[in-house]
Parts: structure tokens; sequence; C-alpha cells
């Protein structure tokens, strides 16, 4: 009687977006450090173009990422 | 004055296992980054410590709910409280020193279900309330932080496996004092507030607030200083648990425990759903080390864990009705809950004594 009470549409909201969230963090970050290390690469190789594409596409990834980060300290603080 | 010395029995026993829930709970945040040394330690602790402060005072969404939808609300008196604030710490205790990472509001709602089934019976207890807020989101939250954290490191392998370790790893330790720092904000957002409830409560049950008054700024303060120093202290002996003894992680499979964790946690509390720091984190790490290869996860540690997850209701519970039981054996006034104080106290004494002797001893012998 009392597992007829638990909302299975609810369950299933946590577990999409757990799993939605849980990969863009990690797809953002593993960009924002692969652009970085590309970005260096060139630099050291002095192919200044292609350090600044890569440094450029870091950073958006970088804003992405904090972009979440700010998101869930939104989250926090407007909890009910 | 009877009611008045029991309520400030109620409020040093209520920051007391604030203070436990602080140093508990230190691993969660601070564990894979002082592991993958993300941070130095003191500096992990510090930093865990100050974010919890700044938490506590960051969300004050405190309605007087302990043990919400799972005790009959009108039946709790400040005995209830006390003997439920005592069972939450002795698990609290107990674990951090077997250094298991196990949930403090868990061992709470045990206590406070415990000690009510003991003052008024079955009826005071509900059972589709335990199921739905403490079973399931107990089941749940490891599995999903498991496969959430795996998934995000297979697709962290995937990316960046190519490229120099150095660089990852600078990155990802990078990464992890931002998540890092995530986790300790939303435990002070969090778990500071259930302190402030208890206190808030208590102060309503004696008659010195209505329940429509804003919380006094000295709960407030009070509750986020006891969680802070809670959290500086650490629990160094789940910090090694959690940190190195599950998993032996590099600084990316740390960032993404942490990461998918915090992920996992804010999802689901934005759905109402809320889930145990200490579960997602736990269940995270295993996720983390278990995608590389099954092998890398320490099973029979995990084990233990998830053994003491399962105790945490019932032991506590047993603690929390014990002693209401010894507490109601002093009769309705203050005896019970100084007797209890008092004789915990020369207990906690003795052992810190013991601890301080044997210490001494090691030195002088070594």
């Amino acid at each position: 009687m009392a597992l007829a009470s638990i909302d299975v549409g609810l369950l299933f909201e946590v577990v999409w977006a757990s799993a939605l969230a849980g990969a863009v963090v990690s797809t953002l970050f593993a960009l924002v450090v692969l652009f970085g290390a590309r970005s260096a690469e060139g630099r050291r190789a002095g192919r200044s173009t292609v350090a600044m594409v890569y440094g450029t596409a870091a950073v958006l990834s970088f804003t992405g990422f904090m972009g979440l980060v700010v998101y869930a300290v939104h989250l926090m603080l407007s909890k009910g | 004055m009877d009611n008045d010395v029991v309520l400030w029995i109620v409020v040093a026993t209520a920051l007391a296992f604030d203070f436990t829930n602080g140093f508990h709970d230190t691993a969660n945040a601070v564990a894979t980054s002082i592991s993958t040394r993300a941070m130095a330690p003191r500096v992990a602790v510090a930093l865990a410590a100050i974010l919890n402060f700044v938490g506590a005072f960051l969300s004050l969404q405190v309605a007087a709910t302990i043990a919400s939808g799972i005790v009959e609300a009108d039946m709790i008196t400040l005995a209830i409280v006390f003997a439920g604030l005592i069972g939450a710490i002795f698990w609290n205790l107990l674990t951090w020193y077997f250094g298991l990472p196990s949930s403090s509001s868990h061992a709470l709602i045990g206590g406070v279900v415990g000690a009510a089934f003991a003052a008024e019976g079955p009826d005071a207890v509900i059972g589709e309330g335990i199921i739905e807020k403490v079973a399931i989101p107990a089941v749940m939250a490891p599995i999903l932080a498991f496969v959430v954290a795996g998934v995000g490191i297979l697709v962290t392998y995937r990316i960046v496996g190519r490229q120099r370790p150095s660089t990852v790893s600078r990155g990802y330790r990078l990464g992890q004092i931002i998540t890092g720092s995530l986790f300790s904000l939303s435990h002070g957002t969090n778990d500071a507030q259930k302190t402030m409830g208890i206190l808030f409560l208590a102060l309503v049950a004696n008659g010195n607030l209505s329940a429509d008054d804003d919380i006094p700024t000295w709960v407030v303060v009070s509750a986020a200083t006891a969680i802070a120093l809670g959290t500086y202290v650490g629990g160094w002996r789940i910090i090694k648990t959690m940190g190195s003894r599950i998993i032996k992680m590099d600084p990316a499979q740390g960032f993404s425990a942490q990461g998918s964790g915090a992920a996992v946690i804010l999802a689901a509390s934005h759905a109402g759903f809320p889930l145990s720091t200490t579960h997602v984190i736990s269940g995270g790490i295993m996720g983390a080390g278990a995608a590389k290869r099954v092998s890398a996860v320490r099973w029979g540690v995990a084990g233990n864990i998830v053994f003491a997850w399962v105790l945490t209701l019932p032991a506590s519970a047993l603690v929390g009705a014990l002693t209401y039981l010894v507490v109601h054996l002093f009769g309705d006034g203050a005896a019970g809950p100084v007797v209890v104080s008092g004789v915990l106290l020369v207990a906690l004494g003795i052992a810190m004594a013991r601890r301080v002797f044997q210490g001494q001893t090691l030195t002088a012998e070594g």
C-alpha cells in the first residue's frame, strides 16, 4: 500500500534530469581541458592562430560550465 | 524553570548534533580533492568550513519540520527531540569511529522515529513517510550517482584520453576546487537548516516564540558556527575512507564523482526529491572507479559502507527509543535530560582523557 504512494513520474524526472545534468557537466569540463591543452600545444609550437582558436573554445566551454555552476547556486538559493 | 532547563539542554544538544553533522560530512566535499591533491588538507577543510558557514545564511527556509511526514508532528515533545538528537549523535560518532560515511539526516530521522515510537507507540510513526522519504532515496541516490559518475568518467576519458596526463590532471584539480566548493555551499544551505529547525521548534514548544515569528539571529549564527566548526575539525577517518580506501582515484575521477554528484543532488532537489549528499558522493566515487575498471573498487569497503547505511535508521532509532525511556524514568521534568546529558558528558570526557593519555604514552615510548 505504501508503494502505491510513490510518484513514478517524479522518480523518472529525477533520473533523466540527473543523468542529463551529469553528462553536460562532464562534457563541458572535458572540453575545457581538451581545448586548453590544444591551445597550450599550439602556443608552444608557435602556431598563434590555432592557439587562439582553441583558447577561445576553451573560454567558451568554461563559460558554459560556470553558467551551470551559477545556475546551481541559484537553485540552492531559490529552493522552497 | 524546569521547561527552560530542558529547552537549553535541547539547544546545546542540537548544536552538538550540528557539530557532528559538520565533521561527519566534511568528507563529502573534501575527500576527493585531498586525495587527488587538488587542495592541501587544511586548506580544503578551511574552505569547506567557510562555505558551510556562508551557506547557512543563504537559505533560511526553516519550517520547523523535523522528520516531517515521517512522525506525527503534533506528538513531538522536547523530550522526543532530545532523545532523537542523542540517537543521531550516537550514530554519527560510531560511524565516524569506524570511518564509515553515513547520512546524518537519516540518523536524525531515525532517532526521532525511535523516540516517538517509544513515547507514543506505532501511531506516532508514518510508515509511508519512511519508505518515501528515507528508504527510496537511500536506494536511489547511490545507484543514480554511480551510473551518472560512471558515464561522466567514460565521456571524460573519451574526450581527454589522448592528452598529456599532467595537463589533464592540472585541469581537473582546478575543476575539483569548483565542484568541492559547490558541495560545501550546498551542504551549508541544507544541513544547518535542520538544526535551525530543531532550535526553532524547541523555542516554539517552550513558548519563547510563536510559529509565525522570524527565526532569531542567534539561532542562525549558532547553527552556522557549529556546522562550520565541525567541518573545520574534519572527520579525518571518513575522509580517508572516501578519499583513498574505496578507490585510488585520479583528478578526473575525483571531478567526475563530485561534478556528477552535485548535478544529481541539485537536479533531484529541484524536482522536490532531496537526496543524501553522503549517499550520492559515495555512489559517485564507486561509479567513477568501476567505470575505469570494476576491480578498481574495493568492494569490501563499499559493502561495509552500504551495511552502515542499512543500519542507520534502525540503530539510531533504537538509541533514540532507549534514551527516551531513560529520560521518561525521571518523569516529565528536567531531571531526565539533565541526568542523560551529564552521563554522556562524563563518558565523553573519559574517552577523550583516555585518548590523550594513550597519545602521551605513545609519545613517551616512541
